[in-house]
């Protein structure tokens, strides 16, 4: 068997351990001195590492001169140097805007050169740096410090840079974009590694929204270059751009040159750059008119329907509704109708599941016949996918069609596809539609639901998958109040007792709590009658997990239960629990007392049965053997006491 | 009430959340105090549901506890293996030892071949420490409880429970009595075989694969079972597919906790509920599904996964 090979630890064992090696002896005691000075304040005499820990009062932090700072940042331990970087912020509020634009940023610009998540901490602190700049006039102070960080090759850090020179650009002037961001991007733009082109990409949207004219010709001209540059990762960026770029431009700008860019992009060689178009596509469509959208995309639609990568298939599955909402052509959206249909058939797994997640969407673009003709067929072809994926996906979103479907055509066309998916051999595809069938419910109405399900139903209750049966528990109370106790008392009540012996703890769990919703929905008469005895039927199992959920039952029903009830049918039982020889079940019976002793003092015939009854049988617990038994006696006394009181 | 804080500590570990390094060795501290009065080879009484190796698979050990009851309303005896190999053994072995302060009557604990310093630094419960605390700190507490672990445990005078199995240095249980457990696992001797020996369809004593430990056939088992007047052998330690495994007509069992080990093996785990009459109940349990595990963690795969 392969679990030997698995685990032949010792063989390279090192002779010697090496645990000497690398563990500093003195740490834990100096640590435990440390503990015992704190304790005994005697902060004169504290040894000196303690003493400049402990010199970072609030008061001290807002004098923090600059050298302590310069200290910090060269500081061993990584975690010094983030603290000195999160402190910025009150280190230039203590220097003035004056002095920060002099000294702190030339600085920070000239002697940073750490770890990532360092820099990650100071791309982030400077997008907020504008106040201690001196406000938005002086702003672009900051960028040069970012525009370092923007062309890191580590993509955390760039993305996190450009978010702050984007978040910095929303507020400054035209002027200063003209002359400070424009010549930013035109560097980064150039930039040898193709790190900073590729951050470049990100910060044309914000710069052509403000530039003027001639400058907006300029950076149009600059992003098409990136857009063909030699480094699929800058045409990536580039593409995702493309989406927030299109938004900013007029339509006319769209026309002249967002559909060059966008269809470069389609004719990349490189499939993880094509994938990237959907969302500047779409945005495009959004942008243009009906008319307009016919003219110019019908082309480029039909390239990408038709790619021969999975993967922008793939993609293409996911934003079809998306797109056909953006296309607002009837035309152009009937086509795509198509494309779904043949999407559905798609040699891919991944391409067939993802077009699934779309049914509700297409069933509002297609007219109900088209529904029932064209795609119905499909679906039910998709119902045997030999992948259990597409099937738990399909599984997911069919039933949305019910809406559209209305009652009969539900029950003649929609239900046989359901009953299949009920029985799939996957449990997760079974799960995902009953933890639908609330949907199906308000459309065909629950007595048709019941009529047509319940027997896929009750042998889903008896599901190997514990996590089935746990649906189908937390689906009984809704069918019970929907169909009544005569209903309930013939077909689920048996069901619903067996739960509670089921061999998984949390559907015996689930079990009771299911039996307190019935209470709930039938009264208490019902449960004296059908449930109470049941449950304490189940109080002689020889097998003390058993015996604990009649305990556990008592907890979770007594808030439901009136307090003659708790008189005459549970506290004989509790009684004898108490001298039960199974410590567990002795503690479990304290922890029930604390929820039936505020429903018998809520009613004055039975209140002073607290003293008389309730007491004796936690004094009994009070003095077990078993210290749990005894601790949760204890707690359950107090509790009673308090309300007492 | 002392146990507020312990209360919320396990709370804490419940939702997968880290205890600070100080929470920590106070854990351990209080977890000394019991470790110390209990024996090398601990008696439980029966009811007790016994489990086997967890591996750091923090979420299929609350798998577990969802099928077999929470602690401490089911009895539970964990025979070891619960560090290294999955993702999260910092906080499944601070769970179950925190479980352990908080009901020393119902959890037992024994220790498996990986709960030892240097198994550790190979198979990834260091590396985790320092990962997640940045210091040596929890990973030498935590090594430190582990020397003070039981080495097996008797139930009822009948089931012997223990990580590996049986060692040609023991005929008689009390013999593993007067081990001085306090050390390091070492790399032979009684010791080291009863962590690291395995069963097999051999009549006596075998060499083991693993380099450590000892083969042990039938014979051997009947010998100490009838030497000690005990009924079965429970253990953990091999991977089982099918979650458990009898051998020698029922006088061994090996028992597996941790489904889909590794995240890959597609194996099914089990535990074994002994009731009041030691009748015994496997019940068999799958990974958790991907949904109840923490959301973070698959957030952050790189765009270029698509």
């Amino acid at each position: 068997m392969d679990n030997e090979h698995m685990e032949t630890e010792p063989v390279d064992q090192p002779s010697s351990p090496p645990k000497d090696s690398f563990i500093p002896e003195i740490d834990s005691s100096a640590a435990a001195d440390v503990e015992m000075k704190d304790d005994l304040h005697e902060p004169s005499e504290s040894n000196p590492i303690v003493s400049a820990d402990s010199s970072k009062s609030p008061d001290s932090e807002i004098v923090y001169p600059i050298a302590v700072l310069i200290d910090e940042l060269k500081h061993e331990d990584l975690n010094f140097r983030l603290k000195a970087i999160k402190s910025l912020q009150t280190i230039a509020l203590a220097l003035g805007p004056q002095r920060t634009r002099d000294e702190l940023i030339p600085f920070l610009d000239e002697t940073i050169d750490d770890e990532d998540e360092v820099l990650l901490a100071l791309a982030e602190e400077l997008g907020n740096f504008v106040p201690c700049v001196g406000g938005v006039e002086y702003s672009h102070i900051l960028l040069r410090p970012l525009e370092n960080l923007a062309s890191l090759e580590e993509t955390v850090v760039r993305d996190k840079a450009v978010s702050s020179i984007n978040t910095i650009s929303q507020s400054t002037s035209q002027e200063q974009v003209e002359n400070f961001l424009v010549p930013c991007i035109a560097r980064l733009s150039e930039g040898e590694w193709f790190a900073s082109r590729a951050g470049a990409t990100k910060l044309y949207p914000i710069a052509f929204e403000k530039a003027l004219p001639d400058t907006q010709t300029l950076l149009l001209n600059g992003f098409e270059k990136l857009c063909k540059d030699d480094t699929p990762m800058v045409r990536r960026s580039a593409a995702i751009a493309l989406n927030e770029f299109i938004k900013v431009m007029s339509v006319d700008v769209v026309i002249s040159h967002g559909l060059k860019f966008a269809s470069l992009f389609l004719n990349d060689d490189q499939d993880s750059v094509r994938l990237l178009i959907l969302d500047p596509l779409v945005s495009i469509a959004k942008a243009l008119s009906a008319e307009q959208n016919v003219t110019y995309l019908s082309e480029s639609l039909n390239q990408i329907y038709t790619d021969k990568s999975w993967r922008v298939r793939f993609v293409l599955g996911e934003k079809l509704v998306e797109l056909a909402n953006a296309l607002k052509d009837p035309s152009l959206q009937n086509n795509l109708s198509e494309v779904a249909i043949k999407l559905m058939q798609d040699q891919e797994a991944e391409v067939r599941g993802a077009v699934c997640t779309q049914i509700s969407g297409l069933s509002e673009l297609i007219p109900l016949e088209d529904i029932i003709d064209k795609l119905l067929p499909h679906l039910e072809l998709l119902s045997e996918d030999p992948m259990q994926h597409v099937r738990a996906n399909l599984a997911k979103n069919i039933t949305s069609l019910c809406k559209k479907f209305g009652p009969e055509r539900t029950i003649s066309h929609l239900l046989p596809i359901f009953l299949r998916i009920l029985k799939d051999s996957f449990p997760e595809v079974r799960l995902n539609i009953i933890s639908q069938l609330d949907q199906i419910n308000q459309v065909i109405g629950i007595d048709q639901l019941s009529q047509s399900l319940l027997p896929a139903i009750f042998e889903l209750a008896e599901d190997k998958q514990w996590r089935v049966r746990l649906a189908i528990i937390e689906y009984v109370p809704l069918l019970a109040s929907e169909l009544g106790v005569q209903f309930y008392d013939e077909k689920l009540s048996n069901l619903s007792m067996s739960w509670l012996g089921d061999p998984v703890y949390s559907i015996r769990q689930a079990a009771t709590v299911n039996l307190k919703s019935l209470i709930d929905i039938f009264g208490i008469d019902w449960a004296c009658k059908s449930v109470i005895p049941k449950i304490m039927a189940m109080a002689t199992h020889p097998n003390y997990l058993y015996r604990i959920t009649t305990v556990f039952a008592i907890t979770t029903l007594a808030p439901s239960i009136t307090p003659n009830v708790i008189v005459e049918l549970v506290l004989p039982t509790v009684e004898s629990l108490m001298a039960d020889p199974i410590p567990n079940i002795r503690f479990n019976v304290a922890k029930s007392i604390e929820a039936i002793a505020p429903v018998l003092s809520s009613d004055k015939s039975t209140s002073d049965l607290i003293d008389s009854r309730i007491k004796p049988i936690l004094e009994k617990l009070l003095s077990d053997q078993d210290r749990d038994v005894r601790s949760f006696a204890t707690r359950a006394f107090q509790k009673i006491d308090v309300a007492s009181k | 009430m002392v146990s507020s804080a312990l209360d919320k500590q396990i709370e804490k570990l419940l939702k997968c959340e880290l205890l600070s390094e100080n929470e920590v060795q106070d854990l351990c501290e209080k977890a000394r105090e019991i470790l110390l009065e209990e024996s090398n080879v601990q008696r439980v009484d029966s009811p007790v549901t016994i489990c086997g190796d967890i591996h750091g698979q923090f979420f299929d050990l609350k798998e577990l506890f969802k099928v077999g009851g929470n602690c401490p309303e089911t009895n539970y005896l964990f025979m070891g293996d619960f560090v290294d190999r999955g993702l999260y053994s910092v906080e499944t072995f601070l769970l179950l030892l925190a479980f352990k302060v908080r009901y020393p009557d119902r959890v037992t604990l024994i220790r498996g071949n990986h709960e030892s310093r240097q198994i550790t630094q190979v198979y990834g419960f260091y590396d985790e420490c320092m990962r997640k605390y940045g210091s040596s700190e929890v990973w030498r507490n935590c090594c430190s409880i582990f020397d003070l672990l039981s080495l097996a445990a008797i139930i009822d005078d009948r089931i012997f429970c223990v990580h590996g199995g049986l060692s040609p240095y023991i005929t008689h249980v009390d013999q593993i009595r007067t081990i001085d457990r306090n050390q390091e696992v070492p790399h032979e001797g009684a010791m080291c075989d009863l962590l690291w020996s395995d069963p097999e369809d051999i009549e006596n004593w075998g060499i083991s694969p693993r380099g450590a430990g000892y083969l042990f056939g039938e014979n051997v088992v009947n010998t100490f079972l009838y030497y000690n007047d005990l009924q079965m052998i429970a253990r953990a330690h091999q991977l089982v597919m099918e979650g458990y495994k009898l051998m020698f007509g029922g006088k061994c069992v090996t028992v597996w906790s941790a489904p889909n080990y590794c995240y890959r093996c597609g194996n099914v785990a089990s535990i074994l509920e002994f009731d009041e009459y030691l009748k015994q109940e496997y019940k068999i349990f799958e990974a958790a599904p991907q949904g109840t595990r923490n959301i973070s963690q698959q957030k952050s795969l790189p765009d270029y996964f698509l």
